[in-house]
């Protein structure tokens, strides 16, 4: 008899475990299904896909790492990053206008990020300290402010007031950069200092160590004093302050680290591509760093490195196969192009929902708790 | 004592960066190089270009040019080798030479006149700065920086600059 009500609860826990792994990992299961459904239709070959998801995970999992700090720290999905991106760029424009090519090019663009990166990331910081519980709305609108001041001086600054002196770059009128600067002579560089060639599969060996390095440091970071105050102030704000935690001050570190990091990774991401849209390469970028660190079954409270690998191979697999698929089936390439921004955007929707949801399932389950408490009390 | 040297770490960071700075401000300095095998008159005197010559730069050969060609190479950083393989007359044999110069910093362009550098003329015979002969016509460029791209009235999309 106890056997069989062994057996029962056994199969129960079971069947809750399985529950709990479907739910907790609901959106990157579903595009697993979605790349499993749209890969045969498409008909790329493994070796195609596979250099093309090298190529990506180069270009962007340095971007999508620097989501983490600020996550750690409690400060939901950093849209903010799009403030660092626009320090790389103009670290970028600088750089091709003094003819600084290959990889010195990269590395002083970087440098000239810095400043502007922990600038912005300070501002970025002290505003999101008034708004606390609002982060990532509050970012989200930060970043199109500084868009604005980014606008301010790229197109009214540059030339005039800041030496530029390349007609390349420099518009026609004689201040303002234009929309597109070439950046042919850093293209590629760091990706093909040390790639190797597998069947061809090309591994830009330089950028992964790029990218492990950065792993490395977030794992020994959140080891440090800084990373577990981060982590407390994560976890709750007025325990870390009564522990003697300055929070305001982890919070901004966390936002100026994140804001730094994004300006290399922007960095990084450009000199893959090889030209910079002056007015647009970053308006985007956050949105779909985003977008790929929730695929890979991150929320907006709890994001690992792994998170980060995941989502990129199956946020870009997406992104490579569904317009070929989409093709296939109904003849129209758009139709896949409309369906993988439509998922971009949706799966940002879809995880901010379930964190709320989850969110007000655990202060509802907590008043409740707390009022069976008070009620057996009063007995 | 602990914020002093938190200072000194952070003046110390700083200064390292500036260092990195100014030598990739130096190393990383890119130039084109046009290599004109054409003849050229120096002090009343005229300078013929070999028959051919084959350009190699870091292993590669960048340019096989016959007399009034002109091949380019780039070059990262003002120090330049080039090894050429000059043959003077048709059918003649080839002569393989090693080529170390300098650039100068402010050029961009910069164009090598190899018989003038064969000649072993002084650099400013040998070495130009290079002036693009097509006068760029400069044509306006609408910069749009609304994302949107909200069409207005005409269905012309707004340009904010």
């Amino acid at each position: 008899m106890s056997e069989i009500k062994n057996n029962n609860t056994a199969e129960k826990d079971f069947g809750k475990k399985v529950g709990d792994f479907l739910r907790n990992n609901s959106v990157p299961i579903m595009f697993v299904i979605i790349c499993a459904i749209c890969i045969p239709i498409s008909g790329f070959s493994p070796s195609y896909l596979l250099n093309e998801i090298m190529t990506r995970m180069g270009r962007n999992t340095f971007l999508i790492l620097c989501l983490l700090i600020p996550i750690m720290a409690g400060m939901g999905l950093n849209f903010g990053m799009t403030l660092g991106a626009m320090a790389g760029e103009i670290g970028l424009i600088l750089v091709a206008d003094w003819q600084i090519w290959g990889i010195p090019g990269v590395v002083l663009a970087m440098i000239i990020s810095i400043p502007i990166s922990v600038l912005l990331g300070l501002l970025c910081g002290k505003i999101l300290n008034m708004a606390k519980g609002r982060e990532m709305v509050t970012s989200y609108i930060i970043s199109y402010f500084i868009n604005g001041l980014y606008q301010l001086v790229v197109l009214y600054m540059m030339g005039p007031i800041i030496p530029i002196k390349h007609s390349a770059i420099k518009l026609p009128r004689g201040y303002g950069i234009r929309n597109t600067v070439s950046l042919l002579n850093m293209r590629q560089c760091i990706d093909n200092l040390i790639a190797v060639n597998i069947k061809g599969v090309k591994i830009p060996v330089l950028t992964l160590i790029l990218i492990a390095l950065l792993c490395f440091f977030i794992i020994w970071f959140r080891k440090t004093k800084l990373g577990q105050d981060m982590r407390a102030v994560g976890q709750d704000m007025q325990v870390a302050r009564d522990a003697g935690i300055n929070v305001e001050r982890t919070r901004i570190i966390s936002i100026v680290m994140s804001t730094v990091l994004a300006g290399f990774g922007m960095i990084l991401y450009l000199q893959n591509m090889g030209n910079l849209s002056t007015y647009s390469s970053h308006s985007q970028i956050g949105m779909f760093c985003i977008a790929a660190l929730l695929v890979g079954g991150a929320s907006v409270d709890k994001a690992s490195i792994g998170n980060v690998f995941l989502g990129v191979t199956l946020f870009h697999l997406m992104f490579i196969v569904a317009p070929a698929a989409g093709a296939k089936i109904t003849g129209d390439s758009m139709i896949g192009e409309y369906f993988r921004v439509f998922v971009s955007y949706g799966v940002i929707t879809v995880a901010l929902t379930m964190y709320e949801a989850k969110k007000r399932k655990m202060k509802s389950m907590l008043g409740a708790q707390l009022a069976l408490e008070q009620k057996e009390e009063t007995k | 004592m602990k914020s002093k040297r938190a200072w000194l770490f952070r003046g110390l960071t700083v200064l390292a960066l500036l260092l990195i700075a100014a030598v990739m401000f130096i190393i990383g300095r890119g130039h084109t190089v046009y290599i004109d095998n054409k003849n050229i008159d120096y002090n009343g005197q005229t300078y013929k270009g070999p028959y051919k010559v084959v350009v190699t730069v870091d292993g590669e050969q960048v340019a096989k040019l016959y007399n009034k060609d002109r091949g380019m190479a780039k070059c990262i950083g003002q120090k330049f080798e080039m090894l050429l393989a000059i043959t003077q007359e048709k059918g003649g044999e080839e002569v393989n030479m090693g080529v170390t110069m300098t650039l100068p910093y402010s050029m961009d362009g910069i164009v090598v006149n190899l018989p003038a550098l064969l000649a072993g003329l002084p650099q400013d015979a040998y070495l130009s700065e290079f002036v693009s002969a097509i006068p760029e016509e400069p044509v306006e460029e609408d910069v749009v920086t609304d994302e949107f791209g909200i069409p207005d009235a005409e269905g012309e999309v707004l340009p904010e600059a």
